[in-house]
């Protein structure tokens, strides 16, 4: 009897990478409280503009690229440290998140000369911001059902139909969009592109989706015969599934699908005080030793993926793993600090912080993958379908 | 050991245990036997020497060796201390002591050694009754105690496994040596054999349920197609990869540490982990395998009974959990992330 096996070997992260760690937590210590922002607990989704272009003067935005485009031509594992670093202390990232870690590769391995020329180093400057255009209102989990249609014209795409849950369209420059440009729409996965829209283009109408914790964060993007020029096609007419599936596998593997809402640990441990009760200090030392798993896992998957591997499985199961860990936290977070918080005032703050991170735990098993789809992908791997 | 030689000494092994160790003799451990023929022969292939110096007539492996091996023997319900002996003459070659044939436990916790005398009681110490030798550590003394001189109080664990109340009264050791391994490190040594026992019968639970679904025919079709059952089994997957990964980044970094110290708070987080998961494991499942897993017949219940015990053998993650929480208290909420970026006890 033999399954495929899902193995996550120890990794190591190598010591150039944990000698750029030191240099980025300084770096960090330093401005991250000096930075303002509208979220008093800053994670990959505060948008800071001002903090991104500080990074990027440092040359931690799309640092694996080529120095050609602004690069610092590091390791994958270099990346991954200054990520958990932006996590771990706090940074205010979200401005230059998406294009760092998905929208950047994804032109660097598909786009024209022209289009990384163009875009690649204002994303390193921390000038240029990206959104994921792939959801659609009857497209979620299905993505190859989207409608939306890029009609060749002279010159370029006429594009009409609407894409939703567009996270900071309203602040970033540009969208990689997922669209039909040929074929039907049963047609699935075959006649879909994708294309680098500037969400100032003419017939592009943003408007705000408001979320249940009143943020915000999600737009509608309307494409009302928007004229896209032939120039902003990326890769090949028809090979946008191929390209927004090697996407996706960028989106599901980083940390900050486990370490979104760090904070509530934080301040957990701030709330306890220096001497917990035996029974809070338990349940904190098992929160945090599951947070240390998750670690383990993810840097295992960065190491397979600096060896060369494409560990799509494994990232879906990490990911898995790692948001549920992540709704649970405030959960586990808020009951102990009630029965064991040092003093009224502390609780009151820290129960505060513990509904807020309630309120946006669900959309944690939704973004970039819901449960669902995550462990359809993970029973493919044990050979179950 | 290198790698090569490691392989092919797991394999072997991984042979021996498919053959020798089937369900009979598992469920005759259970009944009260012993296997001494089975026992005979793990001896004879060395493997409670696996973590002996050479010159000391072991096999010469490392700590991670032997966690290698044992993660092995978890897979297969060894029923016989195999782990507990590769230890406790681990240990006895630390402290300058020679390893004997015969099995051997571990026996942590509350206890004098003053003068080559042992007093104290423990609880709950494995495989006690069918046991020659019991080491025992205080602070850094390290004594070896035959069955002689102690008194036994058996009582089988859950799992069906030998297990007992162990009692020094002023008991004379065979042995007894200053350790470079103390009485925390054995402990931490202890529970990191265990996890990676239960890396072992974690990935056999995994292993088993997914070859059941693909078997098991309801409706027309196999089980394994509805998608109840597959989400079910990735989610069994996840729990028993993440029991796995804990448990192996603490090896490797107790290892790497080296035997006196090292990988502290990986081994605490490690066994805080799989004991966390046993619980998900062990009803993922038994739910996905419905009544037939759940009779002695099947051989389910071997390994998530093991788990249930294996949970709470050398600090459960109520144990271990508190260490590491009171820790990272004391250090303050400015230090839990460096601590936890260098797997590290915060301070």
């Amino acid at each position: 009897m033999s399954i495929p096996k899902l193995e996550f070997p120890p990794f190591h992260l190598p010591p150039e990478a944990e000698a750029l760690r030191v240099e980025v937590r300084a770096f960090l210590k330093d401005i991250v409280p000096k930075i303002r922002t509208e979220d008093r607990f800053a994670s990959w989704n505060t948008a800071s503009p001002e903090f991104s272009r500080a990074l990027g003067r440092k040359g931690w935005i799309g640092i694996t690229w080529p120095k050609q485009y602004g690069g610092s031509e590091r390791s994958f594992l270099d990346r991954y440290v200054v990520t958990e670093e932006l996590l771990g202390n706090g940074a205010p990232a979200g401005a230059h998140w998406v294009a760092d870690r998905q929208s950047g590769p994804l032109l660097l391995r598909f786009g024209s000369e022209e289009q990384r020329q163009a875009i690649l180093p204002r994303i390193t400057a921390g000038e240029c911001f990206f959104s994921i255009g792939m959801s659609e209102p009857d497209s979620g989990s299905d993505l190859a059902s989207v409608r939306t249609r890029a009609e060749p014209v002279p010159g370029g795409f006429r594009v009409n139909g609407t894409k939703v849950w567009t996270s900071g369209a309203h602040r970033n420059h540009y969208c990689i969009t997922l669209v039909r440009t040929s074929g039907q729409h049963g047609d699935r996965h075959k006649g879909l592109s994708q294309l680098l829209v500037d969400l100032k283009t003419p017939g592009v109408t943003i408007r705000p989706i408001i979320n249940l914790a009143g943020r915000h964060d999600w737009n509608e993007v309307t494409f009302t015969d928007a004229f896209i020029p032939e120039s902003c096609l990326i890769g090949n007419e028809g090979d946008g599934w191929l390209q927004v599936t090697s996407e996706l596998a960028f989106e599901r593997s980083g940390p900050e699908r486990f370490m979104q809402n760090f904070y509530v640990l934080r301040e957990l441990v701030r709330v306890l005080g220096r001497q917990p009760a035996a029974r809070a200090a338990a349940i904190l030392g098992r929160l945090i030793a599951r947070l240390w798993t998750l670690r383990q896992m993810s840097v295992a998957v960065a190491g397979m993926m600096q060896g060369g591997k494409s560990p799509a499985i494994e990232a879906a199961l990490v990911k898995d793993l790692g948001t549920i860990y992540q709704q649970d936290l405030p959960e586990i977070a808020r009951v102990i600090a009630e029965s064991d918080a040092t003093t009224e005032d502390d609780l009151a703050d820290f129960l505060d912080i513990a509904q807020y991170a309630t309120m946006m735990a669900p959309s944690y098993t939704i973004q970039g993958g819901t449960t669902q789809v995550l462990r359809g992908i993970v029973a493919r791997g044990l050979g179950l379908r | 050991m290198d790698t090569e030689t490691r392989d092919m000494l797991l394999e072997t092994a991984g042979r021996f245990f498919t053959e020798r160790c089937d369900r009979a003799v598992v469920n005759s451990v259970e009944k009260g036997a012993w296997p001494a023929d089975l026992w005979k022969e793990i001896e004879e292939m060395g493997l409670p020497l696996i973590a002996v110096p050479e010159d000391k007539g072991g096999v010469g492996g490392t700590l991670a060796d032997m966690l290698a091996l044992l993660r092995l023997a978890g897979a297969h319900a060894v029923p016989v201390p195999l782990a507990e002996t590769a230890l406790a003459n681990l240990l006895i070659a630390a402290a300058g002591g020679e390893a004997t044939a015969g099995p051997a436990t571990v026996t942590l916790g509350s206890v004098k050694i003053t003068g080559g005398r042992v007093t104290g009681k423990i609880d709950r110490v494995p495989f006690a009754p069918v046991c020659e030798r019991f080491v025992v550590v205080a602070d850094k003394t390290l004594a070896v105690i035959s069955k002689g001189s102690v008194k036994i109080e058996a009582k089988p664990t859950h799992a069906g496994e030998p297990c007992g109340t162990v009692t020094f009264d002023n008991a004379a050791a065979e042995f007894s040596g200053t350790s470079a391994v103390g009485a925390g490190r054995a402990l931490e040594l202890a529970a990191l054999m265990r996890a990676m026992q239960m890396a072992g019968a974690a990935d056999k639970i995994l292993a088993t349920a997914v070859e059941y679904s693909k078997q098991r025919v309801q409706f027309g079709k196999p089980i394994s197609t509805f998608q109840a059952i597959q989400h079910m089994l990735a989610e069994l997957a996840s729990c028993v990869a993440a029991t796995i990964a804990s448990a192996e980044a603490a090896s490797r970094d107790a290892d790497e540490g080296g035997l006196a110290g090292g990988g502290s708070f990986s081994i605490a987080a490690a066994k805080s982990q799989c004991s966390d998961f046993a619980h998900r494991i062990s009803a993922i499942a038994h739910q996905s395998m419905g009544a037939m897993g759940f009779t002695h017949e099947h051989i389910l219940h071997h390994y998530t009974r093991r788990l249930w015990v294996w949970r709470r053998d050398f600090g459960s993650e109520s144990f271990w959990g508190e260490k590491i929480g009171a820790a990272y208290a004391k250090a303050g909420p400015d230090k839990l992330w460096e601590g936890l970026s260098s797997s590290k006890y915060a301070a």
